[in-house]
């Protein structure tokens, strides 16, 4: 059986290991047009701050590849796919044949047309690659200002811009949105992040974007107009308004796309032996109750383990998953899950509030709850998560959830609906009594 | 591919026994939160080894979390297919295929708390000044864990796989049949006598 994966990164890995796990001997040969090993692609920022080094950003021990048998291909770029001869074509025209394919690539960032914008300039780029934060790195040394701006106030725009203050830059950030993190924060997160970015170095130019570059002779930025009319100096300037799947080169492929590409729930495209996952696709939103891009690395391994074990011929569903993220501002924790900002009528939030330190916001539907915001004190934040996927209702929890004691709906819950008060074992491996595990919890 | 698919077996239960026994059980209802005690003994004991083992990374794996009177110890519950490994951005928490636990790698944690976002027991505790997310590994190179070493009160318990389902099948009688099942123990001692 030969296994051909697109994509060194969190879906394609996790896709190969689900794959070796049932079938010891199969040839599995991973592609990726960088040139790196898999590396912590969200950790570029960390890295600029010194966080993680040239040591630590490996996702998998060195001899990873080697101890499972994976065969790699890096630094090549698979232009397009094959599927009715089954095999992919490479920038060196040479082509993989597969009996069964995963495409991975994840996500490339998304640029609007912004007047002087040219990202073969060493001063200015996007920010979701190894190179990029390494480019970033050389662009801080040459700017003479040190002042960046960021355009994008979301995930990304936020990592890059710690990423670029760490490097002693003073940074900027323009969003279009009345605040940071504007789709997963509300006004009051929101402006209690905003605070702590002013306090450390970093602007926010909230309901503001970028019009144009002014550019020197060279082709590198100056300063930059924004809508309200402001000019500010600029030596840097990084784009991050989101990415959008990787698709491009499966064109004439066959594979149905929309937006992201299109997979059931084994994973499985619309084309036989083809798989996908991750960044890419658009899979099932259990809150939306539709198919979404929702772009975070949990779901990524996720999928590609529900891939990569009906590759082996294992069958096994995807539930679907949903949006959540955890980020650390300056040591201020900030959790999101789920639907933060309610979206209907029957939908009502909940709010604690204690000065600037602690925030927490509980979005119930009926008695579901179906987002959360976490903020200041995150204890407890993954039993609200599984609480959200799995719909439970508990909406007699509120206040105690609001207090912080997240745990309480565990001890009763524990003691009452498992009945477990007598002793239950939580140590080893419980395939063969699966009646008890609970480890099947999605 | 045929002999391949033969060869694949989800588990070997005996293997699986040997390697994987369930070795930790909880008794919540017995635990009293060490009342009295200046500190709870588990948490106690599990710090002191956790320093042995990890140097700076010294934190409590165990947490004992009450509601009136009610209290519970919260640890890892290695889960398969951990969420917890799924949300780690650098790899720092791994599964380990030898000994079947989730274990971390605590130079890579960089304290992002994805972990902590995702753990559905609430067993990963932050630690924010020194940047780590800490969680029980099991004690897996102990021939008993620390903290039910510790535990004076029963609540935290070595068990075998065996024991384990003899226990869980008395719970499940008990629990059926207790209240009607009435053993005059006095009958028994009279007889004996
Ligand atoms: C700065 C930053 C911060 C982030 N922070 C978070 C966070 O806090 N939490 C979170 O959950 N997520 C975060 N993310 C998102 C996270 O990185 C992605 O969800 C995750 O990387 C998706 O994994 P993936 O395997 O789908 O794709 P990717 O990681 O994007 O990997 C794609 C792979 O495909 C390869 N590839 C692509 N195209 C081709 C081609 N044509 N030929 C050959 N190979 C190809 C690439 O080389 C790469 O190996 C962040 C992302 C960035 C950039
Ligand atoms: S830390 Fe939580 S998610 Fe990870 S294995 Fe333990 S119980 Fe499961
Ligand atoms: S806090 Fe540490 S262990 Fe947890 S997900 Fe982040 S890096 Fe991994
Ligand atoms: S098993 Fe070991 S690491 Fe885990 S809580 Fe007990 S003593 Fe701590």
């Amino acid at each position: 059986m030969r296994y051909v994966i697109i994509g060194n990164s969190y879906a394609g890995l996790s896709c190969a290991d689900a794959i070796r796990r049932f079938d010891k001997t199969g040839e599995i040969t991973i592609i990726s047009d960088e040139s790196y090993k898999a590396y912590a692609r969200p950790l570029i920022s960390y890295y600029l701050e010194g966080k993680t080094t040239d040591e630590t950003i490996w996702y998998k021990d060195d001899d990873y590849y080697e101890k499972n048998n994976y065969k790699t291909l890096f630094g090549k770029r698979v232009v397009s796919v094959n599927t009715s001869d089954k095999k992919v074509v490479l920038d060196d025209n040479e082509s993989i044949e597969y009996d069964k394919l995963f495409i991975g690539p994840g996500g490339v960032p998304f640029v609007p047309p912004i007047e002087g914008f040219n990202a073969e300039s060493p001063m200015m780029g996007t920010f979701t690659k190894f190179d990029d934060a390494k480019k970033m790195e050389r662009g801080a040394k040459l700017a003479k200002h040190k002042e960046a701006i960021v355009i994008g106030g979301g995930l990304i725009g936020l990592k890059a811009s710690e990423g670029l203050r760490a490097l002693d830059m003073h940074v900027t950030i323009a969003e279009l949105l009345p605040r940071v993190l504007g789709l997963a924060l509300d006004e009051i997160s929101g402006g209690i992040t905003a605070k702590k970015l002013n306090e450390n170095g970093i602007d926010t130019a909230t309901n503001d974007t970028v019009t144009k570059i002014n550019v020197d002779e060279a082709g590198n930025p100056t300063s930059v107009t924004m809508k309200s009319g402001r000019e500010l100096v600029a030596d840097i300037v990084i784009v991050a308004i989101g990415v959008r799947p990787n698709v491009g080169f499966l064109e004439g492929s066959g594979i149905t796309i929309d937006r992201g590409i299109v997979v059931d729930k084994t994973m499985m495209t619309n084309i036989k032996d083809v798989y996908a996952g991750g960044d890419a696709i658009v899979s099932y939103d259990i809150l939306n109750k539709k198919p979404n891009i929702i772009a975070i690395v949990p779901l990524a391994c996720e999928q590609g383990r529900v891939a990569g074990t009906n590759m082996a011929g294992v069958y096994r569903e995807y539930y679907g998953g949903m949006g959540l993220n955890s980020v650390e501002i300056y040591g201020l924790p900030i959790i999101t899950i789920g639907l933060t900002n309610p979206n209907n009528p029957s939908q009502t939030v909940f709010i604690h509030q204690e000065d600037e330190s602690v925030y927490r916001k509980l979005v119930y539907d009926g008695q579901v709850l179906v987002g959360a915001i976490l903020l200041g004190d995150v204890a407890g934040a993954g039993i609200l998560s599984a609480i959200i996927r799995q719909g439970e209702k508990c909406l007699k929890y509120k206040d105690e959830f609001l207090k912080g004691n997240i745990y309480s709906f565990v001890i009763d819950n524990e003691f009452e609906v498992y009945n477990i008060n007598e002793g239950y074992a939580i140590r080893g491996d419980f395939e063969d009594l699966p009646q008890f595990s609970r480890s099947n919890w999605r | 591919m045929e002999k391949n698919m033969k060869s694949i077996k989800l588990t070997n239960l005996e293997d699986d026994l040997k390697k994987n026994q369930i070795e930790i059980m909880l008794y919540p209802s017995k635990c009293d939160g060490c009342e009295g005690q200046e500190y709870k003994s588990c948490v106690q004991a599990c710090e002191t080894h956790m320093k042995e083992k990890y140097g700076k990374y010294n934190t409590a794996r165990i947490n004992i979390k009450s509601k009136g009177n009610k209290f519970f110890p919260i640890l890892c519950h290695n889960c398969e297919e951990a969420p917890c490994v799924d949300a780690c951005m650098p790899g720092a928490r791994y599964r380990d295929n030898e000994n079947g636990w989730t274990l971390t790698n605590y130079k890579k944690c960089v304290g992002c708390w994805m972990c902590v976002m995702v753990c559905p027991f609430g067993a990963i505790e932050r630690v924010g000044k020194d940047h780590y997310a800490s969680k029980c590994d099991g004690c897996i190179d102990e021939e008993t864990p620390k903290c039910v070493e510790a535990c004076k009160k029963g609540a935290l318990k070595k068990i075998g796989i065996k024991n384990y389902s003899y226990e869980r099948r008395l719970m499940i009688a008990n629990k059926l049949y207790g209240p009607h099942l009435k053993i005059n123990y006095n009958r028994y001692k009279n007889n004996s006598r």
